[in-house]
């Protein structure tokens, strides 16, 4: 490095964004009260709390395996529920399935699902059904919606025309071009969508639990409410292998469906 | 082929019925494990329509009886902000730290990669539950965990970035003589910086969901004022909260998809 590469000249031009952007982040710390002071106390605190939740709770695993299950039956049935509606979504969304107006509202529709974040949902969910796994598998499956429902829609009006023109020039009707034509043609797109899908959906449930769906983000954070901190570290690790281990099956199945092709 | 091939079923069809039939009974025996009815959604509908009945109409009047909801939704853009600034930068700094090709050493190579998986497995709920600890309840809880969440989503992404920038000018001009740090500043950092800056644009966007749901946890923010409303069941109230994130997020998202646009140039958006 020479005195040239620090010239002020080839500096110039960054100098007033960076001084905006310095700006800016000073006025946001002013509203969230963020302090270097606090942060270092902040961080030395969480690290000590860290340390302080060690040694795991082995007694108290085998009771986190039913939760854990539990969650994963949520991010499950609502990623399957979920792809099952953002299909119909999706069919009402392409504009070559769907009139205009159709796909116009589905449209509008499937945005605004999609700027609502899912604990909202969850939340709203919960107001309606009460507490339980119900509400939990209900907002997954809307929260579904926004993600693949654009995606598929995107996919399928990218589809040919040609072959859904010679399915209906040969009598087919709508239903039949969409059962025949249109699913086979986006099913490997689906199968992986909905295989990341699920990966989110888990991270979600565990997220969920502790608002009220049950399963182990339940338990994550009613050991924290309790205080049973060696407990709690139990469903850390708990989560911890759940979403790696899910995350690691799908990418290992979107890599093979992806090899394959279609899956026929 | 034969006139009992085309009447029978295909080897194929069947198979697809078989796996059909296969997924269709694990959905439902999940289901009956996890005594979810499906129909209930629509038999129970009535459910949904009361509490709608409660929600409409919006009580819009919390933005101006109440002066602290435009402070926490100030709050909120805030959290996503810092948590979007001080993650980048930390998330870039370990990115380089990763990369193959601008640190030589492995042994550091391996270890930076291995916090960064680590912070990327760690649940948002236990950061954020062990922030609440740590600082207490309040926006700067949430700013940290927002912190984490996107060196976790972006860190890994920003040293595959780094990895496939392209080798042919760092060797042309190492070849005449420049530094290994030289290679780094005059050939890498120009070819990754404008997709970083746009990754930080979509991580923003990201944030900003994150920080409401956040807010709900303890994070403070326009999801605290949620939360609250939502626990003392004014539903109207609720209404209002949400559309007022509905519009949030889609103007940020619409906000950073404009400005990425710009820093990457209309054909390279994916």
């Amino acid at each position: 490095m020479t005195r040239s590469d620090f010239s002020f000249k080839r500096y110039r031009k960054w100098v007033i964004p960076l001084v905006l952007l310095a700006a800016v982040t000073e006025g946001a710390a002013i509203v969230c009260g963020a302090t270097f002071g606090k942060l270092e106390e902040g961080l030395i605190k969480g690290a000590a709390f860290f340390r302080f939740m060690f040694p795991p709770d082995w007694a108290a695993f085998s009771e986190m395996l039913e939760p854990a299950f539990q969650s994963i039956m949520i991010a499950f049935l609502g990623t399957v529920f979920g792809t099952l509606l953002s299909i119909v979504f999706a069919v009402l969304a392409s504009s070559n399935l769907a009139p205009g107006w159709v796909r116009n509202s589905a449209r509008f529709l499937i945005g605004l699902e999609r700027s609502i974040p899912e604990i909202v949902i969850l939340l709203l969910m919960i107001a309606a059904f009460g507490l339980g796994p119900m509400p939990g598998i209900i907002a997954l499956s809307l929260g579904c919606v926004g993600m693949l429902g654009k995606l598929l829609a995107d996919i399928i009006e990218d589809l040919d025309p040609v072959m859904m023109e010679s399915m209906e020039s040969v009598g087919a009707n709508k239903m039949q071009v969409i059962v025949f034509g249109v699913l086979p043609q986006i099913l490997p797109n689906l199968i992986s969508y909905s295989l990341f899908r699920l990966e989110i959906n888990i991270r979600l449930s565990v997220l969920l639990g502790a608002v009220g769906a049950g399963g182990i983000g339940y338990e994550l954070d009613y050991s924290f409410n309790m205080l049973q901190y060696h407990r709690a570290f139990t469903a850390l690790l708990v989560v911890v292998v759940m979403v790696f281990g899910t995350e690691r099956l799908s990418y290992i199945l979107r890599k093979n469906i992806k090899m394959e092709g279609a899956l026929k | 082929m034969k006139m009992i091939d085309i009447a029978l079923p295909s080897q194929q069809y069947k198979r697809k019925v078989t796996i059909f039939s296969i997924a269709a009974v694990l959905v439902s025996l999940a289901c009956v494990y996890m005594n979810f009815n499906p129909i209930g959604f629509f038999t129970e509908f009535h459910y949904v329509r009361d509490l709608l009945g409660e929600m409409f109409p919006p009580n819009y009047h919390v933005y101006t009886e109440n002066s602290s909801t435009g402070y926490a939704i100030l709050q909120t853009l805030s959290m996503a902000f810092l948590g979007t600034v001080y993650g980048g930068i930390i998330a870039m700094v370990m990115a380089f730290l990763a990369a193959s090709n601008t640190m030589p050493y492995k042994f550091i190579r391996l270890i930076v990669q291995a916090v960064v998986s680590l912070i990327r497995v760690l649940p948002t709920l236990v950061v954020v539950l062990i922030f609440v600890i740590a600082v207490g309840p309040g926006a700067f809880a949430g700013m940290l965990t927002l912190v984490f969440t996107t060196i976790g989503t972006f860190g890994k992404l920003f040293a595959d970035i780094i990895e496939n920038a392209e080798k042919p000018p760092g060797e042309a001009i190492y070849s005449v003589g420049a530094s290994h740090l030289q290679v780094i500043r005059y050939s890498i950092i120009p070819q990754v910086l404008p997709a970083f800056i746009a990754s930080l644009l979509y991580a923003f966007d990201v944030s900003m969901r994150a920080a409401i749901g956040l807010g709900i946890f303890g994070g403070g923010g326009i999801g605290f004022r949620l939360q609250m409303a939502k626990s003392v069941l004014h539903y109207k109230d609720v209404t209002a909260y949400v559309s007022i994130i509905i519009v949030l997020v889609i103007l940020t998202e619409k906000l950073s998809d404009y400005l990425r646009r710009k820093v990457l140039g209309d054909e390279k958006l994916n």
